[in-house]
């Protein structure tokens, strides 16, 4: 099978994985317990008051007759209104997703920056000091939270050095960026570390193999085995570890996005689930899902690309 | 000068007429500075700016921004004052409310108020159909207009319709452009309508960016009056941001990214006052804190020990409200002294359980429960002044041989337990929406509202009273009736009582005019940033 065609067969695969994820997001919405019109209406609401809302809702319909309609509304690209914001769901994760999708973005690509130098240095210094200090470093990043990371930069580098905003998002792309630094260096704090401790087995792994004592013995220079053998075999597994870790990125913005004060989808999904806003929920679900898939596919073309006899 | 203005109130079954004054509300010493933007940080962003249909304090707290009511509640909480309409007179023994309307206003669209616009908004802020709020304007039957005057038309006489009259969901919304809004039904309409609010308060919004920014800009064609004879509001835009994370909202504002914010933790108080750049304000509220007992005589199959009034005053007499207010609160508080709180109108104290071990202790041998027993109290999860306040209440409750036991859920489930009165005891918070003691009495005492809280506890006594004061206009017979509500609710004890907090809002110095009344009402319209 050609390239193309084993796109288009996994993009066919990932359909029905879709409707699956749509039924399981939509049961699993529905077995929480409380109901979105209690969640709405607060302590206060009368018993008429919470049955008069459910009808008009339509949240008394038969499960099977809500889910159809949700089904046959999704495959359309239809998500309803939302219960708690009376507003079409599209138009607010289409405000937000964005934002959740540039902070990714920025965390993945410095965690990248910060992570592959340091890699190398660590792997050529196995084992001395240069190796075991960024080790320890990263080991600190990684076992913080994130909420107190995110507070400890907001005092030293916003409230107190004045060097970047105290969160928000700002106005215009470079508004944009600028806001989200320390948001993104927060969750690139402990995905770096993640990376940098593969990529640096990856490496120690790579330049025992057989194939770089072959190259030595070629008489090739130290830096041509290190950029074009070395780091390549290296990059694979690091490909599929953040492929993977974006997935998680994504979803898991949440913290972050709240102590950053950035109107991110991570927010939103935290706030629909605390009101039971079953729309919301089930559309967020199945857009972060459709990302993920797609970050997978690409992490799969790009493993392809860096290893052939992996295929797509 | 602070212009006053005379309201004419025709006394109402007795038909003596009296003139009250009644003096604007929020108004500076010094003339403030007019134009600039003012930031400020909320910690969670409206829903649904609809005065009819919203559920949430997140709206009902800065729809007066936009919309104004005909008559409005004043500064302190307790009364009314003049707003849409210029005066009200009760006649017809109680059974017509006369409202004259203001003349010259316009919406911010610039099409003039009219009689149409008020009997339309009413008549929809009244359908049984409509929203949570309705029972509020329930007694009306007929809203219509009298040769130029306003005049509603009552089911019976209601105490509380002047209060009402003046509370967020009963605000004027040109019917004409409501109307002409996209929409099938009212409910879309509404919603189309609230995403470009269309009103007659200080500002109108211009953008609004969920979860993130809502921006304000004056409204050129408001109708108040500042002391320097121009209009108001002052600022030329105010700007709501949204900043969920406590700590982060306070950096903002130590930061100067914002000039002033909502809900300061209690435990940042002190720090905030003590900084220079800073003033910390505490608005005092209506807002109790207490713990809802659930008095059924069994639960869950098992014999309830909360079904004995005995069992419920000493759980009452063994806490130390001053201990749980210093540590809570910080000393913020103060204990309560009945269950609305001493903001509300016809509030009437009483000294309510002292902490006083000795008579708990005997309480309990009374009620034949010496040896003590087990209680579940259902809470926020991650609500850290309600675990303060039952981590205290454990240790206090254990020196009588109770034993406490804290349950943690989130608001859904919390909301859904106490729905079906599947629980013995919970966390609890209330403000009022409405400048009168009918509506925290028909939560708490009233059985066939929401069974008293959801408690079960039911009083024919206190059912009978509180019919009888909805409709009771001599306001001597209407304070006596609630003093015995009051006295006979207090005694039977369905509640444990804590603490009333002000609501904490601190601002930059050079942001000033705020106002925040007992209802939560965040007002701006005096607001200014000094230069």
């Amino acid at each position: 099978m050609n390239r193309a065609g084993a796109i288009v067969g996994r993009i066919a695969q990932i359909i029905p994985t879709f409707f699956l994820i749509g039924v399981v997001v939509f049961v699993l919405a529905r077995l929480l317990p409380g109901d979105a019109v209690s969640a709405m209406l607060g302590d206060r609401a009368t018993d008429e008051a919470v049955r008069r809302i459910t009808h008009q809702l339509g949240l008394d319909r038969s499960m099977v007759a809500q889910f159809l309609t949700f089904i046959g509304q999704a495959a359309q690209g239809h998500f309803g209104q939302s219960l708690a914001f009376r507003v079409p769901v599209a138009s607010l994760i289409s405000e937000r997703l964005p934002v959740t999708l540039l902070l990714t973005l920025m965390a993945t690509l410095i965690a990248m920056c910060m992570a592959l130098p340091l890699a190398f240095v660590a792997a050529m210094n196995a084992n001395r000091w240069p190796d075991i200090l960024i080790r320890a470093v990263f080991q600190v990043g990684l076992s913080s939270p994130v909420f107190y990371v995110g507070l400890v930069l907001l005092t030293v580098f916003a409230a107190g050095l004045r060097l970047f905003p105290v969160g928000g998002y700002g106005e215009g792309l470079p508004a944009h960026l600028y806001h989200l630094f320390l948001p993104a260096l927060t969750l690139a704090l402990s995905f770096s570390a993640v990376i940098m401790r593969t990529l640096r087995g990856s490496i120690l792994a790579v330049l025992r193999a057989e194939f770089v004592d072959f190259a030595r013995a070629k008489g090739l220079s130290a830096r041509v085995i290190l950029l074009r053998h070395v780091l390549r075999s290296a990059a694979i597994t690091t490909v599929t570890l953040v492929g993977l870790h974006i997935g998680s990125l994504l979803g898991g913005a949440v913290i972050t996005e709240s102590v950053f004060a950035v109107p991110g989808v991570g927010r939103l999904m935290v706030d629909s689930i605390f009101s039971r806003d079953y729309p919301v929920i089930q559309a967020l679900t199945l857009v972060l899902a459709v990302l993920v898939s797609l970050t997978f596919l690409a992490t799969d073309l790009l493993h392809g690309w860096l290893d052939p006899r992996a295929g797509v | 000068m602070t212009p006053t203005i005379l309201l004419n109130r025709r006394a109402t079954l007795g038909g003596v007429a009296a003139l009250l004054a009644f003096q604007f509300g929020p108004a500076p010493a010094l003339a403030a500075t007019r134009g600039g933007r003012m930031v400020f940080g909320r910690y969670a962003d409206s829903l649904f700016l609809d005065p009819v249909l919203n559920d949430a304090n997140v709206d009902i707290w800065v729809l007066t921004n936009l919309y104004d009511t005909l008559l409005l509640p004043t500064a302190d909480g307790q009364g009314v004052q003049p707003g849409l309409a210029t005066a009200y007179e009760i006649a017809d023994a109680g059974r017509t409310v006369l409202l004259t309307l203001r003349e010259g206003v316009k919406f911010s669209d610039g099409t003039p108020l009219t009689p149409d616009d008020v009997i339309f908004s009413l008549d929809r802020a009244r359908d049984p159909k409509a929203g949570a709020w309705n029972s509020l304007l329930a007694s009306i039957e007929k809203v219509e207009n009298a040769s130029g005057k306003i005049a509603i038309r009552l089911k019976s006489p209601d105490a509380t319709i002047i209060p009402a009259l003046a509370t967020f969901n009963s605000a004027i919304l040109p019917r004409r452009a409501f109307e002409a809004t996209a929409g099938a039904t009212m409910e879309d309409k509404a919603k189309a309508f609230s995403e470009k609010p269309i009103g007659t308060g200080p500002f109108v919004m211009v953008e609004w960016k969920r979860g993130s920014v809502m921006k304000l800009k004056r409204n050129p064609s408001h109708w108040k009056t500042a002391e320097d004879g121009q209009k108001l509001p002052y600022l030329e835009e105010l700007e709501f941001q949204i900043i969920p994370d406590d700590a982060t909202r306070l950096l903002k504002l130590k930061a100067g990214e914002i000039d002033g914010t909502e809900l300061v933790p209690y435990a940042r108080v002190k720090e905030l006052q003590a900084d220079p750049t800073l003033r910390m304000e505490l608005w005092p509220s209506t807002r109790v804190a207490y713990l809802t007992m659930n008095v059924r005589p069994t639960l869950r199959g098992a014999a309830n020990p909360l079904a004995n009034v005995k069992v419920r005053q000493a759980l009452n007499h063994a806490i130390n409200k001053d201990a749980v207010i210093a540590v809570t609160t910080l000393g913020l508080g103060t204990p309560m002294r009945s269950f609305m709180s001493s903001t509300t109108p016809l509030f009437s104290a009483s000294p309510l359980y002292p902490y006083d071990l000795a008579k708990a202790k005997g309480l309990l041998a009374e009620a034949g429960m010496a040896g003590g027993f087990d209680l579940t109290c259902l809470t926020l999860s991650g609500n850290q002044d309600n675990l303060n306040n039952l981590t205290l209440a454990q240790q206090m409750w254990a020196q009588i041989g109770v034993r406490l036991k804290i349950e943690q859920v989130d608001n859904a489930t919390l909301t859904a337990r106490y729905r079906a009165g599947d629980f013995q005891l919970r966390t609890a918070a209330w403000t009022n929406d409405i400048s009168d003691p009918g509506q925290i009495t028909s939560y708490f005492a009233y059985f066939p509202n929401i069974g008293s809280l959801h408690s079960g506890w039911q009083d024919a006594r206190v059912d009978e009273l509180y019919l009888a004061s909805q409709k009771e206009i001599d306001p001597a017979k209407r304070a006596a009736q609630y003093k015995e509500i009051q006295d006979t609710y207090n005694a039977a004890a369905p509640i444990v009582y804590l603490y009333e907090t002000p609501y904490p809002v601190a601002f930059r110095v050079k942001a000033k005019g705020f106002v925040q009344i007992p209802l939560g009402n965040n007002i701006f319209e005096a607001a200014s940033i000094e230069k």
